[in-house]
């Protein structure tokens, strides 16, 4: 250890030089607010604080009154910052919202992408506002938190990143029938699957063979699209922003 | 029979009385539960099996009892000759009829509205003494209420809120002191465990957790560090009466993931120390981490156990530790006899023959990060673990998964968090919660129950041959103490974070446990 200690303070300055400043904003939320929504902002044991509608409020306002008194009956602690620190704060987290992809253009015609939309019959298994099935992510908000390079790899290649709670799961029940899904639940001793059909099918574990996750995507992959077809697509999910209400807040569930 | 029923009242009135003697003999009275940890050694073991492994499939939901707010409702309510005392988060304490649930009196502290809370708003549990109740505050004030009508006695503060202070844990009773740490390890406090008069509230001594400028063990931190190291004593202690030594798990060091700027062994940080009851003067003390860089605090139950060791009858003191290793100490001498791993870990290649431990080359947070196993919550945690004294078995709860720790240097501010990093989980890693069943004398597992998630639950044996606990779904479950085979569970509809107890009223024995915004007691039909 005591070498260590030797090393360590060339470490950390070779460590300092190479990288780029950080925004000031960074490394408060990294030191009080990251433990619980993640370095990223990705949440974990607190909330997302990078895509979807915060249950608390969107504007500063909001953020500024959750971050000083702390959200009752909630793991959420009070904090107080200085004026300064309180505005780096909220301006990082504000920078951690993906909806500002939004801004970026669109090569394609999203009316055109709409009926390929239809064509494909994407809604067998997703959902644009209440249209669709409920089986696969709603994409009611999907331009508003997701890149262009996102969206089109989602279509050609949806393996790359699927988020954790539409991972498929295949079970083998006891009777030795094969069911595969999107978990909606799983505890010690349960299992809550959703089938293609949108139908719920619901395990003791106790009725399990055997059950894995899935590595690969349950949506194909789109590969075979033309160039325009892929940007008119692209293009129209990139609209699909949700609707704003009188109220200013965007409806639409979390896109995740 | 006028005469018996006014003797039968004359004894209620006098049992209500909890003094000194009766805590000594806590176990003594298996229908009661007068401390926090249910007796001084945290054994958390009771001589009741109406309910037993032939019959706790018929449990049933006896009352629920719901407090105004939910969230992390943490109390081990103290139950006192068929009366149930318990605190709720936002300085919330009430007094239940414990056979109904019906409420005899509720008080509420009002905590400040401007004031840090480092820990949120929870709280876990009174302490008893006389005819007191005694609990802290999240902004770091200790209460003293009187138990006939909950109305306050007197208030005093243990650690200022302002400088990042609070107390969550409930305090020790011990003679006519009351012992209490305070919480702010991630605040880079400096921490101390006091005692207080159990009659005015005055303080009677208090032990700083890292020893001060020319005291031996100062010089274990580089420069001024120690003057915001943390350690603090955030868990309730253990208590020796024969040996008069109050045994107290130590918080981890500030700021928890960048140790270079704190130098050294960093004591009494990360250590289980022994403490004169009636002085607070250090007797003896055991780093389990020198130098923590982890979060790896050793604030977990030192639970206290007369086995023989070896072939020799010995006073021993155990802990289930977040560092992942199972410790045996003599609590005499605070001599290490043993230390094995319970959980995954790629920290330690073993001890030397102090017990100091030997790390592996590379174990602290970096700043591109660093895999190190447990996670920066444990393997174990404050979740309870007990010891059935019959099958001289060792239970705990604690979680199986690793984190990548990044650290990053970071300028102390008084009441600020102080952590120097950050820490990850790893994806696509399997994480769980391990329930396991120690054999004392070698670290082994006889059994291990795994759940779904890592859980905040804790444990409770019985003789009814029966080991309680739960998980993070909601699950309360009864395992066979034996073998571990599940033999009762009920979805409780929240997530838990504490243990269960057991009491008996007028010769019916029940099951208590917090979960979600209520406390649910179970009892056979």
């Amino acid at each position: 250890m005591k070498l260590l200690w030797a090393l360590a303070p060339l470490l950390v300055t070779a460590q300092t030089i190479s990288k780029p400043p950080v925004a000031p904003g960074r490394s408060i939320y990294l030191s009080n607010c990251s433990l619980c929504h993640g370095a990223t902002g990705e949440g974990g044991r607190g909330p997302n604080l990078s895509s979807g509608t915060p249950v608390h409020g969107t504007t500063d306002a909001d953020l500024r009154r959750v971050i000083s008194k702390g959200v009752s009956g909630t793991p959420m602690p009070s904090f107080r910052f200085e004026g300064s620190e309180m505005a780096q704060l909220l301006g990082y987290l504000r920078s951690l919202r993906t909806t500002r992809v939004a801004v970026e253009k669109a090569p394609g015609d999203a009316a055109s992408g709409h009926v390929i939309y239809e064509k494909l019959r994407c809604n067998a298994c997703h959902r644009i506002d209440k249209s669709g099935s409920v089986y696969g992510p709603d994409l009611s908000r999907v331009g508003a938190g997701r890149s262009l390079a996102y969206l089109r790899e989602s279509i050609v290649n949806p393996s790359a990143d699927v988020p954790p709670v539409y991972r498929g799961v295949a079970v083998t029940a006891a009777d030795g029938s094969r069911v595969t899904g999107i978990r909606v639940n799983e505890d010690s001793f349960s299992l809550q699957l959703r089938n293609i059909a949108q139908q719920f099918v619901l395990f003791d574990k106790s009725e399990i063979k055997e059950m894995g996750e899935r590595k690969e995507s349950l949506m194909p992959p789109y590969s075979n699209l033309t160039p325009k077809e892929l940007d008119d697509l692209v293009s129209y999910l990139a609209s699909l922003r949700g609707a704003i209400t009188k109220q200013g807040v965007k409806k639409g569930v979390e896109v995740r | 029979m006028r005469s018996v029923f006014c003797a039968a009242l004359l004894m209620l009135a006098v049992r209500a009385e909890v003094p000194y003697e009766r805590l000594v003999n806590a176990s003594s009275e298996p229908q009661n539960w007068l401390t926090y940890h249910g007796d001084y050694g945290g054994v958390r073991h009771r001589e009741l099996d109406q309910i037993n492994t032939a019959n706790v499939k018929d449990l049933r939901l006896e009352w629920l009892f719901q407090v105004p707010k939910s969230g992390r409702f943490e109390t081990v309510p103290l139950v006192v000759d068929g009366v149930m005392y318990f605190t709720a988060p936002e300085g919330h304490a009430f007094a239940v009829d414990a056979r109904s649930g019906r409420e005899l009196w509720r008080r509420r502290h009002r905590i400040p509205e401007n004031a840090l809370l480092v820990g949120g708003s929870i709280n876990r549990g009174f302490a008893v003494l006389g005819g007191r109740l005694y609990m802290a505050t999240p902004e770091g004030r200790l209460l003293c209420l009187d138990s006939r009508n909950g109305e306050e006695l007197w208030d005093v503060e243990v650690g200022p809120w302002q400088k990042g202070f609070g107390a969550t844990s409930a305090p020790l009773a011990v003679k006519d002191k009351l012992i209490i740490g305070v919480a702010g390890g991630e605040y880079g406090v400096r921490g101390y465990l006091d005692a207080y008069d159990a009659a005015t509230g005055k303080r009677v001594w208090r032990w700083y957790s890292i020893p001060g400028k020319g005291e031996p063990g100062n010089e274990t931190w580089s420069g001024d560090s120690w003057l915001r190291g943390g350690a603090p004593p955030w868990m309730t202690g253990t208590y020796d009466p024969q040996l008069g030594l109050l045994y107290w798990g130590i918080g981890n060091p500030a700021p928890d993931l960048d140790g270079d700027v704190r130098k050294g062994d960093n004591l009494y940080s990360s250590s289980i120390v022994a403490l004169d009851a009636n002085t607070g003067k250090l007797v003896w003390h055991y780093q389990t981490m020198p130098h923590d860089t982890h979060d790896w605090d050793a604030a977990q139950t030192p639970m206290l156990a007369d086995l023989d060791w070896k072939g020799q009858p010995r006073k021993l003191l155990f802990q289930g530790n977040r560092n992942g290793f199972f410790y045996v100490l003599d609590r005499v001498t605070g001599k290490f006899l043993m230390a094995k791993a319970f959980a995954r870990q790629n920290w330690s290649r073993g001890f030397d023959e102090t017990g100091r431990p030997i790390y592996e080359a590379s174990i602290d947070p970096t700043p591109d990060g660093n895999r190190i196993c447990p996670g920066l919550a444990g393997g174990a945690n404050w979740m309870a673990p007990a010891f059935n004294p019959q099958l001289k078995t060792f239970y705990l709860q604690y979680f199986e998964e690793c984190h990548t720790y990044y650290s990053m240097p970071q300028q102390f501010k008084e009441g600020k968090p102080y952590w120097g990093g950050t820490y990850q989980s790893i994806e696509n890693e399997r994480k769980w919660g391990n329930v396991k069943a120690l054999d004392p004398f070698t670290g082994e597992a006889k059994w291990s129950f795994e759940f779904n998630k890592p859980s905040w639950v804790g444990t409770l044996s019985t003789s009814g041959g029966l080991l309680f606990t739960g998980d993070d779904d909601g699950y309360l479950v009864a395992l066979d103490a034996r073998s571990g085979k599940l033999l009762w569970k009920i979805n409780t509809g929240a997530s838990m974070a504490t243990a269960p107890i057991t009491y008996m009223v007028k010769g019916k024995q029940y099951l208590t446990m917090a979960s979600g915004g209520a406390l649910l007691t179970f009892a056979l039909p």
